[in-house]
């Protein structure tokens, strides 16, 4: 491509004109364009980038542009609505630090990792890193190698990435971050259920008469599902909003009753709602009887931290956090004896009055109640335990999957669903809830994806902290991060993070559209397109499937996740990274290429580029066969006929979205329900399937402290979180600029009282600090987040107040989730 | 004993028999001086911030409120108390406002609003006693401190200037109309103004519930007395 | 070749920014300072409070709030923003009314009134405040675009 100078100079102008302008030049002396040619937009359907809610979004694009997005009327989800980061969605692919090169650091021509970074081809960037890998799993063997990957992957992003660490380089080591934000809710699900994923949807929300917040500011993190609420409570008058939460947010505006609690005291206040509905009479006893079953989940579990530390030396049970043993209704309500609502309260500061309201809303049977949660609850030592005892409030009364009866776990990530959980890109999952250490699930995988048997690693592999852990240890040493700012996402950043990204063993690769903080800590730099640069799929909190094409082509040369992930897989052999004994017994499987035998497989390879019809497709393009579809309908197999069935792959580029199980082109709104759910036994009336006997379980679970409480040199409780305007890391939201105007800056909500003790002004400049590390800021006494005596809230997107050099790596020891919530600090001027 | 008490007696009724004029003029000043500082103490140590706050109701409740907002911390550091707003500065209001006030110890002693929930349901009603003792004073609390005279509108934000000079300037409204909510959280509104709308709340239908609300903000229903 | 328009700006851009230069130390943008060396924040400073509107980047963008908010009540109580922004207000208060969109319920009713949905304005309405993004962004409104030189 040549320039002639009058036009590049031309251009420069009308940038700079932007640039100086904020966000437009208008077309000034202009009078309007009125030639339909010239004014027609392209209007397509693609899903928000954002959380979990999964809104679609009318996307308008011209000239290889986005130009602008609003709301999709036609959309269930949303109805034409979206939050202020949906609004803004045209501008997060253009922030003008777009990645367009990869980037390795390098001293005197070569990779160095104290070098400074230097773009370099794509074949030098997949040369360096193949050399990486394959030294790594040569010398070290699989357990060396990891990934982190994302509920930000595409489905076939996560599908191929599984794909190709745990049946390419035969390693467990990947998970999402998804494990930071689901993982609690994952093994609640399972523990109770035996089945990932909600049985309600979002029709719940006009359907219920009473609403419980359990740790979920809706208000700012799900904004249209809280658009949904308010309609609901402001249409009817007879609905109810309970708000529980350790300090006062935007949920507030709209509670009829409001539960501020101590950290961690939810167990104890769910315990007392159980009790009160045995004491008042008020189990649904048929169905307790028939579709429940007692257990008595084992107490002590510790608090996930490592296994020298002395939390885990006196956990009487860490080994076996998970497990539990039969026990009976009446020895359940014996173990709820203590839990009164006195003791309730005494514990979490609670007036009486108050949660007996609240568990006279699950007790009393005429009103139907939707409880929702996410962070609060999942992100807790005892997650798991608090999504059980959740259920436990459901079952007891019976009030579940049935229109407004609903225990709703909501979602952070727009794939957080449809990625991670459903294709199982946790370390010990597999597709469709099977697990890696299941033999026959991981016969059944190598069977789809017409492998050796013995492929798969039955060791389940690294989760998200224990990978930070063995990269600061020296014991995965070739590690790839996707869709992911972990550096600023993950716990104990200090002590944790990042001496395992500048441990000099290691090598780390970062995928990512823009340069974070996690890029800058990284060895190599991948640029990646993002969101309508490339077609896609995520699935949403209520199991709905949503597709969009690749509508504009990515900046220079970045690429997507999934070109990266297969056109990686071409770099090595299988005898390079297979055992002799598999290609012993599979001998036609020596000297091909991973990419050969995962995605030129006859299947993923299965249906041509032709079928991509009128819309661009980078990855197919270079492929040369139709790789999503064809990734699709292999992982899709999984599923169909195991109560996860998706519908044909080109259904989804018309919908707006299925809800899976979509058996025979329908789709399921209320599982485990005759009449809503093909999978329910005919007259069973209500069968929780993923359950062996159809019985879902019960869980007596006991108040247990929290792994870190203020005391007089730590006082105050330090609890992160999310704002409305920015995206986790803010990685896409503060690069756009009316988002960034709007919050520019993390600030450390503090009570007036406390600050006025410490001396401190709104505004006046502090140092907070933990046992792990410190920061900066500054004090917030107003606002939207009215925080309690003794406690501090900061959100974390801010790339320059990063909170997790204070968190502590505490994580619940099912989940492995890490508990941002809670631990201890100090605040002092700076 | 006896004696003693005939003579003070006879110097009451007549003390200038007894004593000096000047001494008695004197002594009389000095006496009015320490009742009436004293009264006057009394009275205003029932006005500072830690007499208002020393009873729980006030303290969880509307000084929480007051916290947030712009009376309380700001610019210049200016801070108005508690009586700043709900006690008058002329004495007569004083006295007649603190006569009112024994109600609100009556309250205190029967719990009528000891806990966040009573409060809320009083809080109306609390709220609209103060709305209409300004209103009737046209905002002289707000202008014992804002005075229309004394605002400079090149300091103030375009929006604020405007509505100033147009509304207040014009007599259209005093500071209290606008300003609502300015100090505490206001309270729970759309039942009572459903009664006085002669809609009975039961047969409220879904919808009209939102309706009213909208239709109450645009009439700007608040200055409409007769409403509540 | 797509567009030559776009790829113009990438190239401008590119050499703009500095990304295309050989070498960098720091590539992170959004942080300046190495991930373990703090800066202190910088001032808070307050919202923009004017009556000036910004345009929109496209019409269906919702308008930002161009004056200060602090302390107006937005809960089920009362929603201050109506209190100049709902139809009959606009008169007295001449702020712009609240669009029409915002009686449209989920299944497309017009409704006499905002729509409880669209109840809490700030879901979608954010006011601004003076500090400056930290890096430019790029997207060039449709007008621009069509005044572009092509090919």
């Amino acid at each position: 491509m040549t320039l002639s100078r009058r036009e590049v100079l031309k251009a420069q102008a009308i940038v700079a004109a932007s640039a100086a302008a904020g966000i437009t030049a208008p077309a000034a002396a202009q009078s309007i364009i009125t030639e339909r040619e010239k004014t027609e937009l392209t209007w397509s359907k693609a899903p928000c980038r954002f959380c979990g809610t999964g809104c679609s979004v009318m996307v308008a694009t011209k000239d290889d542009r986005v130009v602008a997005t609003h709301g999709d009327a036609e959309a269930e989800v949303n109805k034409g609505l979206n939050c202020v980061k949906g609004y803004f969605l045209s501008k997060i692919m253009y922030g003008a630090d777009r990645l367009t090169k990869p980037l390795l650091r390098k001293r005197d021509g070569v990779f160095h990792k104290e070098g400074e970074f230097e773009e370099v081809s794509w074949d030098e960037a997949f040369d360096v890193m193949a050399e990486k890998f394959k030294t790594t799993l040569r010398e070290k063997g699989p357990k060396a190698v990891g990934m982190f990957g994302s509920g930000q992957w595409t489905v076939w992003e996560g599908y191929a990435a599984s794909k190709l660490y745990k049946a390419g380089f035969r390693s467990n080591n990947i998970d999402p971050n998804a494990r930071h934000c689901m993982a609690s809710a994952v093994a609640g699900f399972i523990r109770t259920f035996g089945i990932d994923e909600p049985m309600g949807c979002y029709d719940d929300f006009e359907h219920a008469d009473a609403f419980v917040l359990w740790g979920s500011n809706m208000a700012e993190m799900h904004p249209i599902l809280w658009t949904r609420l308010t309609d609901r409570r402001l249409s009817a008058p007879h609905v109810k909003v309970a708000v529980l939460s350790t300090y006062r947010n935007r949920c507030y505006d709209l509670a009829d009753l409001e539960l501020t609690f101590t950290p961690q005291t939810d167990l104890a206040i769910l315990n007392a709602i159980q009790r009160h509905i045995i004491k008042s009479g008020k189990v649904n006893t048929d169905f307790v009887d028939k579709h429940t079953t007692f257990k008595r989940g084992n107490p002590n579990i510790g608090y996930g931290l490592r296994p020298e530390h002395p939390l885990e030396q006196s956990a009487a049970n860490a080994a076996k956090a998970g497990g539990a043993e039969d026990m009976t209704f009446e020895e359940y309500e014996v173990f709820l004896e203590d839990y009164t609502f006195e003791y309730a309260s005494e514990l979490s500061g609670v007036p009486v009055s108050r949660l007996e309201e609240l568990a006279e809303i699950y007790a009393d049977p005429k009103i139907k109640v939707m409880s929702l949660w996410t962070m609060g609850v999942n992100q807790h030592t005892r997650g798991v335990w608090v999504n059980n005892m959740i259920y436990n409030a459901h079952l007891l009364t019976g009030k579940i999957s049935e229109p407004g009866n609903s225990p709703f776990s909501l979602t952070g990530q727009p794939s957080a669903c449809g990625t991670a959980r459903e294709v199982g890109t946790f370390a010990h999952r597999l597709p469709a809830d099977l697990v890696v250490a299941n033999p026959e699930h991981r016969k059944t995988a190598e069977g789809i994806w017409k492998l050796p048997e013995g492929t798969v690693p039955d060791w389940v592999g690294a989760h998200a902290v224990l990978q930070n852990r063995k990269l600061k240890d020296g014991e995965i040493n070739a590690y790839w991060i996707q869709v992911n700012n972990n550096l600023q996402a993950a716990p104990n950043m200090l002590q944790e993070t990042y001496p395992g990204y500048r441990n000099p063993e290691n090598f780390i690769v970062v995928s990512d559209a823009y340069p974070t903080v996690t890029a800058q800590a990284a060895d190599l730099v991948l640029p990646t397109a993002m969101w309508v640069e490339k077609e896609g799929a995520y699935g949403n909190a209520e199991r709905r499937t949503q597709f969009w094409h690749e509508l504009v082509p990515a900046p220079g040369e970045a690429k997507s996740d999934l070109w990266q992930l297969m056109e990686f897989s071409k770099r090595f052999t299988t005898d390079e990274v297979w055992p002799e004994e598999i290609l012993a017994a599979a001998p036609d499987y020596r000297g091909k290429t991973l990419f050969d035998v995962l995605f030129a497989n006859g299947q993923v390879d299965a249906f041509p580029i032709s079928e991509t019809k009128d819309h661009p497709n980078h990855e197919s393009g270079h492929f040369g066969f139709y790789a999503q579809k064809g990734l699709f309908e292999e992982y899709a197999r999984f599923g169909r006929g195991h109560g996860h069935d998706l519908a044909p792959f080109d259904a989804y580029h018309e919908a707006r979205g299925l809800r899976w199980p979509v058996v025979d082109g329908k789709e399921t709104k209320w599982r485990y329900r005759e009449g809503h759910d093909p999978y329910v036994t005919p007259g069973a009336g209500i069968e929780f399937y993923g359950k062996p006997d159809g019985k879902a379980f019960i869980f007596a679970l006991p108040y247990e402290p929290p792994a870190e409480s203020p005391n007089d040199e730590f006082p105050f409780w330090l609890v992160t979180g999310r704002v409305l305007e920015h995206w986790h890391s803010g990685s896409m939201t503060d690069r756009v600029p009316e988002l960034h105007k709007a919050y520019p800056n993390a600030v450390v909500y503090m009570h007036p009282e406390d600050a006025a003790e410490l001396g401190l002004h709104r505004g006046s400049a502090i140092k907070i600090s933990s046992r792990r590390g410190d920061m900066l800021s500054r004090v917030e006494t107003r606002g939207r987040n009215r925080v309690p005596r003794g406690l501090i809230f900061i959100p974390w997107f801010d790339a320059n107040q990063l909170v997790n050099k204070l968190t502590l790596d505490a994580t619940d020891p099912i989940s492995k989730q890490t508990d941002f919530k809670k631990c201890a600090c100090k605040v002092e001027a700076a | 004993m006896w004696g003693l008490i005939k003579r003070l007696w006879a110097a009451m009724l007549k003390p200038s028999v007894h004593y000096s004029l000047g001494f008695l003029t004197l002594g009389g000043f000095i006496c009015g001086i320490l009742f009436w500082g004293g009264f006057n103490t009394a009275l205003e140590l029932t006005n500072t911030e830690a007499f208002c706050t020393g009873c729980h109701e006030m303290r969880t409740n509307v000084y929480a409120d007051l916290q947030q907002t712009v009376h309380f911390t700001n610019a210049s550091g200016v801070r108005a108390k508690c009586s700043d707003c709900h006690v008058p500065h002329e004495w007569t209001d004083k006295i007649a406002r603190k006569i009112a006030a024994s109600k609100e110890v009556w309250g205190k002693i029967f719990g009528t609003i000891d806990t966040r929930e009573k409060f809320e349901e009083h809080r109306l009603e609390m709220a609209q006693r103060e709305w209409a003792r300004f209103e009737a004073n046209d905002s002289l609390e707000c202008r014992n401190c804002h005075s229309f005279t004394a605002m400079d509108f090149s300091q103030q934000s375009p929006r604020a200037a405007d509505a100033h000079e147009r509304i207040l300037g014009a007599g259209e409204a005093t500071c209290i109309e606008c300003h609502k909510g300015i100090a505490h959280t206001l309270p729970r509104m759309t039942s009572k103004q459903s009664k006085a709308l002669d809609l009975p709340a039961d047969d409220v239908k879904e919808s009209e519930i939102t309706l009213l609300r909208a239709y109450l903000a645009e009439q700007r229903v608040f200055s409409i007395k007769s409403h509540f | 070749m797509r567009n030559l328009s776009f790829k113009l700006l990438i190239v401008v851009f590119l050499a703009a920014t500095g990304l295309a230069a050989a070498q960098t130390a720091n590539i992170s943008t959004l942080r300046q300072t190495d991930p373990t060396v703090d800066d202190l924040p910088p001032p808070m400073r307050p919202v923009e409070d004017t009556n000036v509107r910004e345009p929109r980047n496209y019409p269906e963008q919702p308008p930002l709030i161009p004056h200060d908010i602090e302390g107006y009540e937005l809960s089920a109580n009362f929603n201050k923003c109506l209190s100049c922004h709902a139809r009959a207000a606009t008169g007295r208060s001449q702020a712009p009314m609240v669009s029409v969109t915002h009686y449209i319920d989920r299944h497309g009713q017009v409704l006499a009134s905002v729509s409880p949905r669209r109840y809490f304005c700030n879901q979608c309405h954010i006011p601004q405040r003076p500090d400056e993004p930290l890096v430019t962004n790029t997207f060039i409104d449709i007008d621009t675009l069509l005044s572009m030189p092509k090919e």
